[in-house]
């Protein structure tokens, strides 16, 4: 300890310590010429030894090694922009991703001690969930020891006065805020003495964003009352800006849970143990010192001694589980595949960087001949060379990671912006994100100086094998990358706008969203609802369906059909379902009134399953059941318009109609019907909030969402282009700098423009080819791949092989003619004096 | 002038026990062993230097600064109590591994 601060002692004061240590060496000889002595040796190299022992040398060597990397990187600015842009490109985009997963995943969530907060799901034998009825959350409240609290929260939307749009609710326990530290920015949060128990007056906090936008952020709604499905609401608050709640979706307000009773039908909601209860989310926060283990099997033992309370209503054999409660993202399993295949793809960015600018310091290294020449000269032994080189390398990798870590928060920036995503999510880089581009940065720079330096050092540079063998795999790694965005953006666009096989410009969807709707009372309302809508004028027809085209639900039951599984999607619908949505029977007739065994498959199903044979009269099989098949109607893409292989099974609705959706078909543009529709709702009863969309703008919503999608997709081979033209250019320039006194000659003695063209670019064209039909060859492979993880890829769309090779050959050629062009600006009579 | 190999190690021994009996400058102690030695060993400053140098990282000795015979300023090296008490282990370490060899040399 002592030797290493007497060390450090040295260091800090190496200049003083070198002056006495010279003087002493100088009064040595001095004495020994005194006694006639004659001392040898150069005095600077004995000092130098001397001076070894402090063990400080390595800094010294280190910081003349910077000094002059940064001193020659300064001289060919164009190769460092260059080289800086390729890094930053290729470290940016890992910075991006990571920084997102980051975010999403491993960030804690801006609340008070987030990393004791667990979110429960529930398992029995043959069951799941991950929500509980409320008054098993409140059993677990009343009586756990291992957590300190237990939060509930229940989603709900509610329908404002004056508003066309249903608001986002949640209705919370009352220890939500100070529980996870939230305060107001306005006014007062929810809190456990005042908001525990249910009180005559109903009371909301807004939250800040939703203030912002519908209030103005007028501060005189505290205290007013807003009507909430027709009744009146406090407003107490309004939520802190940084707020997060517990997940990635703010509602617009926070209501008392105790209050949810009063706006739903389902009063019994706190002493029901059913699944018929209010369902809610659960966390607690765990006491400290304990682990999630305890809590878990605290709380299994809890729901063994619930059923036997209650033993009809519970799920027996039940036991909890607990994950994370502080993050905005939990990682399931499921999400593996999908997480790798995204790293893989940005680290093949990176890869491609790195190659291509390792092609790029070898080249250099081609420049640099007689200054390595002259270093190995005066006894610069290799190891020191490589040094040298390396440390070259390290500073452009250090260069490229701050420009790539910029790079990378800007895009992270513009994607929250972009996305919507809460405020609170900052795209600032945390100490992770650092840490993992220092790390991203120095592999890099292992991966393009290591060879070079290497190569260079051995002065056998000339053997441009190498050189050839980083552009060809570069060239086939982009030119792949690229084959696959256009791939998968013809494959969304060919779903895209192609007809989706119904109609939805004119429909109307109407989903009532009953509270507490017997069957019988279900039935009714839908027969008076039919009977007011038929009535108005501009309406042409009325349909049900379990299942609304491009809604957010759907039915999918999985059948085999050959060797491979097909996803089946079951909609329920009432007879008049085909002629409202426009979509044709091609075969066969349409279902009936008692039609129980009776199912209408899409053509798309039909041709799979009976090729070549008429499938009416046909038998199929779901689950136990036999069906027989008495239609075929045209295929319909109704939920997913991006998938070309869909295919569907239609039943006759049965006895149950409380989960069904009304499609209204309209003569008269649908926008104007929206009110008398919902009207015509509000007649029959005024307690119902009913979900009134315009089908249209769901497909657009679809649509876009695929927009981004295709957009996502293109952006590794975009990159990729980029990469490659950037790494190009930089090659062709320094060919033409490498032959500078080989054009003027040739120029001089009367080559044509086109024969130094060709001259220059000859000998990348080998390299750029082979990489062209490598590239061509796996995009080929790659495209098998992705077909099986999304459909609706043709594997050999030549559109999309011939486009991306369009892109890629033109965006090449300008990279390369940008520096030949140079070429040709050469005056023969200074080349000739180049040198 | 006879010259002898000095065995690795041995020079910060003879260092630190030349300074044993009060501080001297680096010439010095050169001449202190050369003369000790019977003019046997002989202290080149490019053995000297190095092996003062690490003495003093180990802070066995410190150095002050001092007048010489010739009135000029320079630094005198002085032992410390650690560097006293490594001598003492350096001394009968090197005695027991003379012994040893000794022995060895007898009977073999």
């Amino acid at each position: 300890m002592n030797e290493l601060f007497r060390r450090l002692r040295y260091l800090l004061n190496r200049r003083r310590f070198d002056q006495e240590l010279a003087q002493d060496m100088d009064f040595h000889r001095e004495m020994a010429a005194r006694e006639g002595r004659q001392n040898f040796g150069n005095p600077l190299r004995l000092r130098e030894e001397a001076r070894d022992a402090w063990g400080w040398t390595w800094i010294d060597a280190l910081f003349q090694d910077f000094r002059y990397a940064a001193r020659t990187l300064r001289k060919s600015p164009g190769f460092t922009l260059v080289a800086i842009l390729l890094l930053a490109l290729g470290i940016g985009v890992n910075v991006a991703a990571f920084g997102f997963f980051n975010l999403m995943v491993l960030r804690p969530l801006p609340v008070r001690q987030p990393e004791t907060i667990l979110h429960f799901e529930r398992r029995a034998p043959g069951n799941f969930a991950d929500n509980f009825p409320y008054s098993e959350v409140r059993f677990y409240q009343a009586h756990s020891r291992s957590l300190s609290a237990v939060l509930a929260l229940n989603f709900d939307s509610l329908v404002m006065e004056g508003e066309e749009k249903p608001l986002h609710a949640h209705f919370v326990t009352a220890n939500f805020f100070s529980e996870l530290g939230g305060g107001p920015a306005l006014g007062r949060v929810l809190d456990p003495v005042r908001d525990e128990v249910l009180e005559e007056e109903l009371v909301a906090v807004l939250d800040h964003r939703f203030w912002e936008r519908h209030f103005a952020a007028d501060p005189s709604v505290i205290g007013r009352a807003i009507r909430l499905n027709g009744k009146p609401v406090t407003v107490i608050g309004v939520a802190g800006r940084k707020f997060s709640g517990l997940g990635l979706d703010p509602p617009d307000l926070w209501l008392p849970i105790s209050q949810c009773a009063f706006f739903s039908k389902r009063k019994q909601a706190q002493e029901d143990f059913s699944g018929d209860g209010m369902q809610v989310q659960m966390w607690g926060r765990l006491q400290p010192g304990l682990r999630p283990r305890v809590a878990e099997q605290e709380l299994s033992s809890l729901a063994k001694e619930l059923h036997a309370q209650h033993p009809n209503d519970t799920w027996k054999d039940e036991s909890l589980l607990s994950a994370h409660g502080g993050r905005a993202v939990t990682v399931r399993s499921e999400m593996y595949p999908f997480l790798g295949m995204a790293g893989a793809l940005c680290v093949l960015i990176l890869v491609v960087a790195c190659s291509n600018l390792g092609g790029l310091l070898l080249a250099r290294g081609v420049t640099r001949e007689r200054e390595i020449a002259i270093r190995v000269a005066v006894g610069a032994g290799r190891g020191r060379l490589i040094r040298q080189l390396l440390t070259e390398s390290l500073v452009l990798a250090c260069l490229g990671l701050a420009a790539g870590m910029a790079l990378g928060s800007i895009v992270l920036r513009l994607l929250i912006a972009w996305t919507n995503l809460p405020e609170w999510l900052s795209a600032w880089p945390d100490w992770r994100v650092t840490a993992f581009a220092a790390g991203i940065g120095l592999v890099a720079a292992m991966l393009f100086g290591l060879t070079p330096s290497l190569e260079i050092s051995k002065q056998r540079h000339r053997a441009s094998l190498l050189r050839k063998l980083l552009i060809g795999a570069q060239v086939a790694a982009s030119c792949m990358l690229l084959i696959a965005a256009g791939l998968l953006v013809r494959a969304l666009n060919h779903a895209i706008y192609t007809n989706p096989g119904f109609e939805y410009r004119q429909i109307i969807s109407l989903d009532p969203r009953f509270r507490g709707y017997t069957p019988d009372q279900a039935r009714s309302y839908f027969a008076a609802l039919r009977d007011r809508l038929r009535n108005l004028p501009g309406v042409e027809s009325v349909a049900l369906a379990s299942n609304p085209p491009l809604g957010n639900r759907w039915t999918v039951i999985t059948t085999e059909i050959g060797d491979r599984t097909v996803d089946v999607h079951i909609n329920h619908v009432d007879p008049s379902f085909f002629q409202t949505m426009n979509i044709p029977l091609l075969r066969g007739r349409n279902l009936a009134r008692g039609d129980t065994r009776a199912i209408i498959v899409s053509e798309s199903l039909a041709r799979r399953q009976w090729p070549a044979v008429d499938p009416v009269g046909k038998p199929f099989r779901m689950g136990t059941d036999n069906y027989m098949v008495v239609g075929v109607s045209g295929s319909a893409r109704l939920v997913s318009p991006e998938d070309s292989d869909a295919v569907e099974i239609y039943q006759l609705a049965d006895a149950d109609l409380s989960p069904m959706v009304v499609m209204v078909r309209t003569s008269a543009p649908p926008e104007g019907m929206l009110r008398p529709v919902s009207a015509a709702t509000k007649a029959i009863d005024p307690l119902l909030f009913p979900d009134v969309q315009l089908m249209k703008d769901s497909f657009h919503a679809k649509l876009r969402l695929s927009e981004y999608a295709a957009l996502a997709a293109s952006v590794p081979g975009v990159i990729a282009l980029l990469i490659a033209c950037l790494g190009i250019l930089g090659l062709v320039s320094f060919a033409v700098s490498e032959r500078t006194r080989e054009i003027g000659i040739r120029m001089a003695l009367g080559a044509k423009p086109s024969h130094v063209l060709a001259f220059v670019i000859r000998q990348f064209s080998f390299p750029i080819a082979a990489g062209l039909v490598v590239g061509m060859a796996g995009a080929a492979a790659l495209s098998q791949v992705l077909r099986r993880v999304l459909y609706g890829i043709s594997n050999l769309d030549p559109i999309a092989y011939l486009a991306a090779l369009g892109v890629f050959a033109v965006a090449v050629t300008l990279a390369a003619s940008l520096p030949a062009g140079r070429a040709l600006g050469i005056d023969p009579a200074r080349a000739l004096r180049h040198e | 002038m006879p010259k002898a190999e000095m065995p690795s190690g041995a020079l910060a021994l003879l260092i630190l026990r030349v300074l044993r009996s009060g501080p001297l400058h680096g010439y010095a102690i050169g001449q202190r062993i050369h003369v000790l030695s019977a003019e046997v060993l002989q202290v080149e400053e490019g053995a000297l230097y190095p092996a003062l140098q690490k003495i003093l990282l180990k802070g066995w000795v410190t150095s002050e600064w001092g007048i010489s015979e010739t009135k000029r300023k320079v630094r005198f090296y002085r032992l410390t109590a650690s560097g006293r008490k490594q001598l003492e282990a350096e001394i009968s370490g090197y005695q027991r591994v003379h012994e040893a060899i000794r022995t060895v040399l007898r009977t073999a």
